[in-house]
């Protein structure tokens, strides 16, 4: 390619980057500031220096340590629990061929496009008839379930074109449809099962209605929920909330970059095929 | 934005099937009492360093001091969360012995009218609350079939809030402008700031602070039965000679390069902060600004006056201490509250830059303070809390918002913005 076709196209990227990356450094830049700063210079000046009690306060003000605790007990749980279960209902409709296979799939997709609104209420009802109110139990069961409906329509997709010679290679050598799946179809389909668990975390990292509804005591809170109480009728304390976004995208973040490979392999492994 | 809209809709359809679906539950529930005395379990939604913050917290340490074997379970909530969550919380065996919840009809008025919340009728008289809280800041205490203004007490407010114009003194000084007494001196006050260069009001036209000065404007020209038509009585006409004034006046000023044509799509927050930078001379707003100004701007002096020339302006009780049903130690949340009404509590949350509703003048030492609470005062004693417009009418403040908008912009002709306000008003007014 030569430099005159280049030069654009890096432009246009570097150009969408910073569009991507501004909010990020607004954040971090009100995140230090003090709170007179921002009332007097607004909140797109530079920070005259580091001014770390936004963050310290918000700390211990909500107890983040165990904020951050129970968001990666949730979200965590739910990741693995949602992915066995979308592997074992996959395997069933995808490679299992069941009776009414499509019915099935797009009783899964409308599912998951319900608005979690209109599951509020039925949510907490039968949570509170189970016992399970105000338990972290209760949300991890309820988006166990709603993001393996998501797992399971995408992997059974995935899993429909899954070669079948390779199975039937297997069952010939006589292995039980326990072992094609553990020993076949989950360690091929790893990529795509590693990307699931990585978006389910995320997502339900980020969840916060249901948890707002759910989750009432301060020590089952998570983070997203917490990050609400600074919110007040009529003010905001501006310079805080950016401190407690900081705090709240930065575990997100991080858990992103580590498996970022993990991402990216499995998006490249369904562009191959 | 719009579908942040529906989001909102759909989440209050949810919302409302709770509530009447929580109101059969609640039949069934045989909540309340069984409490062993031993623990207070208590949430609000201030933040610390506020005014409320402060004297709550003092309030928190006097109890145990009063109730050593008493353990406080204190829990810091967000103020979306109470409001989202507070009907399920309620009907559960999670709910607090004493909560601060928002004042209004869509808020205490249905929780109470689901029999959700303790009746404190009998325990405000024993204790004199009743006596402490003047008439017009009541008004929010009282719900009668979930309306507000008559009916049993189910809720206590410790502090008041209303309007008033906050100003630069170091631009006043500068320009040579005095605290205007009349209106013709506001007048000639905004002009002179408009020749100097200066967009002399800060203003918010996405939230409420711009139907805030529509209102005053329209209450400076009003008397109390003119208020009462509209806030109580479910009829009042738009095209009378108040809101004439009020629409016409304020059409004048944005054209006249008073409040800025640009401010149409600026929250409350921005516009404050607006004021914090010293870019406005002026900005009318409530008393809940007035402790964050204090301690906020450092850059220049500040002071404030009343609206000139009316007798009343915004402003009602503040939020409330609300009991639940199913509260489990419901005289130690009495305890509390009166704890939160004695002098004491009520000066710490004056002196933080509060309004409260039953402080002694003279333990207050902040001069700004003092005024503050003087004049609340005065409009307490004189019947001058004239509440806010959105309240009469279901979804009124959105209707407000984006025809006020309409003004700023000058996309509409104020007749034409007084006619449109008159059919969402007499479509959705509650009676």
């Amino acid at each position: 390619m030569t430099a005159v076709k280049k030069y654009p196209v890096l432009a246009a990227l570097v150009l969408g980057a910073l569009f991507m990356v501004l909010p990020f450094a607004v954040v971090l830049m009100n995140a230090v500031k003090s709170p007179d700063e921002y009332s007097s210079d607004g909140p797109l000046s530079l920070p005259d220096g580091l001014h770390l009690d936004g963050i310290t306060t918000f700390w211990e003000r909500v107890d983040f340590g165990e904020k951050l605790w129970n968001s990666v007990l949730i979200s965590g749980s739910v990741a693995l629990l949602a992915v066995v279960l979308s592997v074992f209902s996959a395997y069933a409709i995808g490679i299992g061929r069941i009776k009414g296979r499509p019915w099935v799939l797009a009783f899964f997709v409308l599912a998951n496009m319900l608005p979690q609104e209109a599951l509020v209420y039925p949510v907490y009802y039968l949570s509170k008839e189970a016992g399970l109110y105000d338990t972290r139990l209760s949300v991890i069961i309820v988006f166990t379930v709603i993001q393996s409906a998501f797992g399971t329509y995408l992997l059974a997709s995935v899993l429909s074109g899954f070669p079948r010679e390779v199975i039937e290679a297997a069952r010939i050598d006589g292995a039980t449809k326990w072992q094609v799946l553990w020993r076949v179809v989950v360690p091929v389909s790893r990529p795509t099962i590693g990307v699931l668990m990585v978006l389910f975390f995320i997502w339900t990292w980020n969840e916060f209605l249901l948890p707002l509804v759910m989750l009432v005591s301060d020590d089952v809170q998570t983070v997203s929920v917490a990050l609400g109480v600074l919110q007040g009728q009529r003010d905001m304390d501006a310079t805080m909330t950016n401190a407690a976004a900081l705090l709240g995208v930065l575990p997100a973040l991080a858990f992103f970059l580590v498996f970022q490979r993990t991402l990216t392999r499995g998006i490249a492994v369904g562009a191959v095929k | 934005m719009l579908k942040a809209r529906r989001r909102a809709r759909l989440l209050a359809a949810a919302l409302a099937g709770i509530l009447s679906m929580s109101t059969l539950a609640a039949c069934g529930d045989d909540a309340g009492g069984g409490g062993d005395g031993k623990t207070l379990r208590l949430w609000h939604y201030e933040a610390p360093e506020s005014a409320m913050g402060k004297a709550w917290n003092e309030a928190i340490a006097e109890f145990k001091k009063k109730n050593p074997d008493v353990k406080v379970e204190f829990e810091a909530k967000g103020f979306e969360q109470i409001q989202k969550t507070a009907p399920q919380v309620l009907n559960s065996d999670e709910a607090p012995d004493l909560l601060e919840y928002n004042k209004g009809n869509a808020t205490t008025g249905q929780l109470s009218k689901q029999g959700l919340l303790t009746d404190l009728s009998t325990v405000a008289k024993e204790r004199g609350w009743d006596k402490a809280i003047p008439p017009t800041v009541a008004v929010t205490s009282r719900y009668n079939k979930g309306v507000m203004g008559s009916g049993p007490w189910y809720g206590v407010p410790n502090y008041a809030e209303y309007t008033l114009v906050y100003y630069n003194k170091d631009l006043f000084a500068e320009h040579g402008v005095e605290v205007p007494t009349t209106v013709d001196e506001l007048e000639q006050a905004l002009a002179t700031f408009k020749e100097a260069g200066l967009t002399p009001f800060a203003n918010g036209g996405a939230e409420y602070v711009a139907q805030q000065y529509v209102y005053q404007l329209a209450l400076s020209q009003a008397d109390r039965s003119w208020v009462e038509s509209f806030q109580m009585k479910g009829a009042t006409d738009f095209s009378d000679a108040a809101w004439t004034y009020a629409a016409e006046t304020f059409a004048d000023w944005v054209d006249k390069g008073y409040i800025a044509k640009s401010s149409s799509g600026v929250k409350a927050e921005d516009a404050g902060v607006s004021f914090m930078q010293g870019k406005h001379p002026l900005f009318f707003s409530g008393s809940w600004w007035f402790g964050r100004f204090g301690t906020e701007i450092k850059k220049f002096d500040w002071d404030t006056f009343m609206w000139p020339g009316s007798k009343m302006t915004l402003g009602s009780g503040g939020n409330l201490w609300v009991v639940p049903e199913g509260a489990k130690n419901k005289e130690l949340a009495y305890d509390f509250i009166d704890i939160t009404m004695q002098k004491g509590i009520q000066n710490t949350l004056g002196n933080a830059g509060g309004v409260p509703v039953a402080a002694d003048p003279s333990g207050i030492t902040d001069a700004r303070s003092k005024k503050l609470i003087e004049q609340f005062d005065s409009l307490a004693g004189n019947d001058g809390l004239a509440f806010y417009p959105d309240w009469p009418a279901n979804g009124f403040y959105d209707s407000l918002t984006s025809e006020v908008q309409k003004l700023i912009t000058q996309s509409a002709e104020p007749a034409d913005v007084l006619k449109a306000l008159q059919a969402e008003y007499d479509e959705n007014v509650l009676k």
